[in-house]
């Protein structure tokens, strides 16, 4: 019962600090989110299964996680706004050769990260870039101008 | 005959930027969730100071001193525990609690059950069981003189526990142990 309770408690409560954290998920992760997302990862465990280091325990654990996690999802497809809540909506990062600073400003994201989004996509300067995206997933899509 | 798979109509319902670009951008969703992340972050912040406080436990405002009326003894405990986490309760004694060179301590049923009393420190010379608790006797000199018991609570809730000296006022307290 508890395993049950500290895993749902702990779904909810990681969700919410990543969430909070930043966006960038993914092929966005940097080393450094690396730490924290294993760090806060191993803490919730050890509060989640306790003692009890039993198959069966891990098992129920692991269970009520999955079910959450499909349950999240399935509310997510039905109401678009918790959906917006939970994964956050696209942003435009630039347009019309302007960067957008609210969002790069409150989505703590660089110039450089623009860039380097652009150089995957062969673009070799920020001029040739008519809008870049930050998806919902923490990838920033770019869209180039067209000459 | 196979089922016909749900099929429906193409829209174009995706907000787009600049007439062009269908992003799906809610500018005025995304400033009220800095609003909230920025709310977040100071009650994070708020949790890590009352947590270093010992409003959690395991800090200044968790540890307790409790002295008996007529001052036979004195007990340091934690008024705040956490649940699985060791701590340990110390019954300091005066010369009024050693009689005939020994000390005989009472400790009700709830320290034992419900904060999990694991070990005591040193080991009583004997132990009786009544009045809602154990009477664990000890061997005495003289002050100072200390015995130590070694808890960890099995569950959340708000415990009341009594301890005291034969012969002596005891002395009664609370602890709130956190999940």
């Amino acid at each position: 019962m508890s395993t049950i309770l500290h895993a749902i408690f702990g779904y909810l409560f990681l969700l919410l600090i990543v969430r909070v954290l930043s966006r960038r998920p993914g092929g966005q992760l940097t080393l450094f989110e690396f730490v924290i997302v294993f760090l806060i990862g191993g803490v919730v465990i050890l509060s989640t299964v306790g003692k009890d280091r039993s198959v069966t325990n891990c098992a129920t654990a692991i269970l009520t996680v999955g079910l959450m996690h499909w349950l999240v999802s399935s509310i997510k497809g039905k109401y678009p706004r918790l959906g917006a809540i939970v994964d956050g909506t696209p942003l435009t990062l630039l347009k019309n050769g302007e960067w957008q600073l609210e969002v790069m400003r409150g989505m703590r994201i660089d110039r450089e990260d623009v860039m380097a989004a652009a150089r995957t996509k062969g673009v070799t300067s920020i001029y040739d870039v008519a809008y870049a995206i930050l998806e919902r997933n923490g990838a920033i899509s770019i869209i180039k101008n067209e000459k | 005959m196979a089922t016909k798979p749900f099929s429906g109509p193409v829209e174009d319902s995706v907000a787009k930027v600049n007439d062009e670009v269908a992003v799906g951008e809610d500018l005025d969703f995304q400033r009220k969730w800095w609003r909230f992340e920025n709310a977040a972050w100071i009650i994070f912040t708020l949790i890590i100071v009352l947590d270093l406080a010992g409003l959690f436990g395991r800090g200044p405002i968790a540890k307790a001193e409790r002295h008996s009326a007529d001052g036979a003894f004195d007990v340091k405990y934690e008024r705040i525990e956490r649940t699985d986490s060791p701590s340990i309760l110390t019954v300091q004694f005066a010369q009024a609690a050693i009689q005939n060179g020994k000390i005989h301590l009472y400790v009700s049923n709830s320290l034992v059950k419900q904060l999990g009393t694991q070990r005591v420190i040193p080991a009583p010379q004997d132990t009786v069981v009544g009045e809602g608790g154990l009477t664990y006797t000890f061997l005495a000199s003289r002050p100072p003189a200390s015995v130590d018991l070694a808890l960890q609570p099995s569950g959340p809730g708000i415990y009341d526990f009594t301890i005291g000296v034969v012969g002596s006022q005891p002395v009664e307290a609370r602890v709130v142990v956190v999940p």
